[in-house]
């Protein structure tokens, strides 16, 4: 008996195992799987970067190798346009890049396990929504890079708008370098074109989510049923006009009409009350997809049966929407262009706080931040192999880049040093760099909150969002018995805490800063 | 000295058969228990490595530990934990006994082997996968649930909306996934059972009935204690992807499907603050264990010989 209890018991640990094992697999689904992927092919033009790597005697440097991690699914062209680079790297800093690119999915996590073990990269893509710049600089994954960029990246700082460094400062210091891009956010309403022809619609007109109402009726009414009015998935929510103290996903913020500066429960605005009103009716009227709520995605572009849906803007974006979709689109704003603190961020790039060669990789950042040369290299690929040259600054795709080299452009170093496709309007980064002119500057632009002193709660609140907003903010659910509901639970979760700890940080920062 | 060289000598072949996973366990449950005091730290990167991040970091007590109770959620995510667990470790163990006699007596062996592959195959689907199995029965506008309860004219029903289904659902589809695997083990058992006491029985002239309940059944008595002993160490554990992708993550049902892994990943992953994580790990680790030595001893008191150490 003995014995064979031994046996059992030895066998039963190693089935125990084995489960163990398998579970170890499962737990890393969602995360950031609608990053905004829409500008992998951009293009680009004013060729004005001078190519100087920051006025060092390259006979000096030492060979150095710079490991560099960036976001976007792998290219199986990119070791050959990788030699390609070294070359012209060893030239002129007398350094050679690896370069690994890690999917967008999977990049938040895996980056997040390369730096706690202490891995030596050198440099790494970070920004508001991957790779959480905020949190990673805050928990010493950056190296600060002010004294850098003052003695190797002069052409940074000449060529980046400058409100891209400031907003993007923790305490004071530097911790990335951002993409010279977009700056301000903006939501419009998107429109299929094919309906708006059919009836007529004035798309101008159509700013607030009340004016939609007359249109989304005559599409339910006249169209089949699977045409779905407002097609919106699960992340909808009513445009309100917050500066949101951790994204949009948090119900923290100060309401951009307030000149005083009050961090606010969001879901107890007037604002918010009324359109959860609007669309709870709208989802009861059938405009919306019966099952939003737990809809993670919707492929309008797609499927093309859809009438209306929200996006986050760009100069010319409708060209690019209409060209991907293979049908047109046109859109109207939702709102005036304006600037947040999260917008400086979109995209950047780090450099580890373990790096061996932080100079180098600060020439390296200065390079595809001036370069031409280089910064078209790595978006494009090879001339002759990859696209062909019409002019000066236009291209024209080869098959091998839709096959092999396919590198998400914005992600990438100066947005503005790329060259353009043929079918993209001349004057297009002009454009970019009005439409961030005009843009309104939010008052909290350039301050951070360090959430650390309420932590617990944060994520108390984070889980309690998820739970509510996408069956609130969708109108799945009647506002009027789930949003006291929602307020009471987040208050308990304490969420005036939160806000208490906000505005002091704010206040304190509004001090320092002089606002 | 010479006399352990000599047994290792004498057992080289069980110690090699048990090297695979004694080097597993050391890699990857011993080593990095050294891990669990970030659990106790406000962990901060240091450009010294991994650890002299840990060591650099500050001591903070157990205020890692206070999400997991700060919440009136708390009380939910440890109920629906426990609860499901002790469902599918009951009717799991129920289950799985139940198809191991039925498969073991099965006359024809081709259609047993058949039986046993068929129930076995869940087992390796990812819940990714089996969550759009699901999805096509209870989509709302197209799901073959609705389209039957339309065929009988009744109104549909929107599934990811109800909480009053969910328990039943998930309690059968963990069922569904595990009782194939958990049937084997009790499969190989009754194989090993000695044949004579079959014989015996059939001599004094016992039913089938009463040789299961009196042969199999107290047979196997011992390794269902094991394994539902170890079992209970996993009940703060739950299977990510049950609770998560199942439901496909969908908020209204969150008071039966919130468990304390979905809340974890949920209020973590804004943050992703490593203390925390490693807090509520080494919590449901803690628990686990509580359970487990408690479980034992309990059987050690009713019946030595089935006690698991």
């Amino acid at each position: 008996m003995k014995s064979r209890k031994m046996m059992l018991t030895l066998a039963a640990m190693m089935l125990a195992s084995t489960t163990a094992l398998a579970g170890c697999g499962g737990n890393n689904e969602g995360g950031n799987a609608n990053a905004p992927k829409n500008e992998t092919n951009n293009t680009g033009g004013s060729a004005a970067g001078e190519a100087n790597a920051g006025g060092e005697d390259e006979a000096k440097l030492d060979p150095a190798k710079l490991k560099v991690y960036m976001i976007g699914g792998p290219q199986r062209d990119l070791p050959q346009v990788q030699d390609e680079m070294n070359k012209y790297l060893t030239e002129k800093i007398n350094a050679t890049v690896d370069i690994t690119m890690i999917d967008w999915g999977d990049y938040s996590k895996r980056m997040q396990v390369i730096t706690t073990s202490g891995e030596n990269f050198d440099i790494a893509f970070t920004s508001s929504w991957a790779f959480d710049y905020l949190p990673n600089a805050t928990r010493g994954a950056f190296m600060p890079i002010n004294d850098l960029l003052d003695k190797y990246g002069q052409g940074i700082k000449e060529n980046l708008d400058p409100r891209f460094l400031s907003g993007s400062q923790i305490d004071g210091k530097n911790y990335a370098v951002p993409v010279n891009k977009e700056l301000a956010s903006q939501w419009v309403w998107r429109f299929n074109k094919q309906y708006v022809d059919k009836y007529k619609i004035d798309v101008t007109k159509i700013r607030t989510l009340e004016d939609m109402e007359p249109y989304l009726k005559q599409i339910k009414e006249s169209e089949p049923a699977d045409i779905t009015p407002l097609a919106v998935p699960k992340g909808f929510k009513p445009y309100v006009p917050f500066d949101f103290l951790l994204g949009d996903e948090f119900p923290v913020g100060i309401n951009l009409s307030d000149k005083e500066g009050k961090y606010v429960n969001i879901l107890e605005s007037a604002e918010l009350k009324s359109s959860l009103a609007t669309i709870r009716k709208y989802y009861q009227a059938g405009y919306l997809r019966k099952d939003v709520a737990t809809l993670d995605g919707i492929d309008n572009i797609k499927t093309g049966k859809w009438f209306a849906d929200r996006e986050q803007t760009q100069p010319y974006a409708d060209l690019g929407w209409s060209r991907s979709a293979g049908y047109d689109i046109v859109s109207n704003p939702m709102q005036d262009p304006v600037i947040f603190t999260g917008s400086a961020t979109g995209a950047m790039h780090a450099i580890s706080a373990n790096s061996k060669n932080p100079e180098r990789a600060m020439m390296f950042l200065n390079l595809l931040n001036t370069d031409p040369y280089l910064r078209n290299l790595i978006n494009y690929g090879i001339e002759g192999t990859h696209y062909k040259k019409l002019s000066d600054n236009v291209i024209e795709d080869l098959p091998a880049m839709k096959d092999g080299f396919q590198m998400p452009g914005f992600a990438l170093g100066n947005l503005f040093l790329t060259y353009l496709h043929k079918e993209d309007p001349a004057d297009k980064w002009d454009a970019f760099k009005k439409f961030n002119d005009s843009a309104i500057v939010a008052p909290s632009f350039g301050f951070n909150f360090n959430p650390d002193p309420v932590k617990t709660e944060v994520a108390s609140i984070s889980a309690i969002v998820k739970e509510f907003y996408p069956s609130i903010m969708t109108g799945s659910v009647d506002p009027d018995e789930y949003l006291p509901k929602a307020i009471e639970k987040l208050k308990a979760a304490g969420l005036d805490k939160v806000i208490a700890e906000a505005q002091k940080q704010y206040d304190a920062w509004k001090a320092a800063n002089g606002k | 000295m010479p006399g352990i060289l000599k047994s290792l000598l004498k057992n080289k072949a069980f110690l090699l058969m048990v090297l695979p996973g004694a080097a597993w366990f050391i890699i990857f449950a011993y080593l990095p228990m050294f891990g669990t005091i970030i659990a106790f730290k406000d962990f901060r990167i240091h450009p010294g490595g991994f650890f002299k991040s840990v060591y650099e970091s500050d001591w903070v007590g157990f205020k890692n530990f206070e999400f997991l109770f700060s919440t009136d959620d708390a009380y939910i995510i440890t109920r629906n934990t426990i609860l499901y667990n002790v469902g599918l470790i009951a009717l799991g163990l129920v289950l799985a006994v139940t198809l191991a006699v039925v498969m073991n007596e099965l006359l024809n062996k081709r259609l047993a082997k058949m039986y046993q592959t068929a129930m076995f195959m869940p087992y390796f689907l990812s819940w990714v996968i089996i969550s759009y199995f699901v999805f096509s029965f209870l989509n709302v506008e197209k799901g073959v649930f609705n389209q039957i309860l339309a065929y009988f004219g009744a109104d549909p029903v929107s599934w990811y909306n109800e909480t009053k289904y969910w328990p039943y659902f998930l309690i059968l589809l963990g069922l569904w996934k595990s009782a194939g695997y958990g049937s084997v083990v009790y499969l190989a058992a009754i194989a090993g059972i000695d044949k004579s006491l079959y014989e015996a029985a059939m001599i004094d002239g016992a039913s089938k009935w009463q040789q299961i309940k009196s042969i199999t059944l107290p047979q196997l008595k011992p390794l269902m204690i094991i394994l539902t002993v170890l079992n209970l160490g996993g009940i703060f554990r739950s299977d990510f992807g049950l609770f998560y992708q199942v439901t496909r993550d969908s908020g209204a049902l969150y008071p039966v499907t919130n468990v304390i892994d979905t809340f974890v990943y949920r209020g973590l992953t804004i943050m992703g603050d490593m203390g925390m994580s490693t807090a509520a790990g080494l919590y449901q680790s803690f628990v686990g264990l509580i359970l487990v030595l408690t479980a034992n001893w309990a059987v050690r008191k009713i019946e030595k010989d089935y006690a698991v150490f």
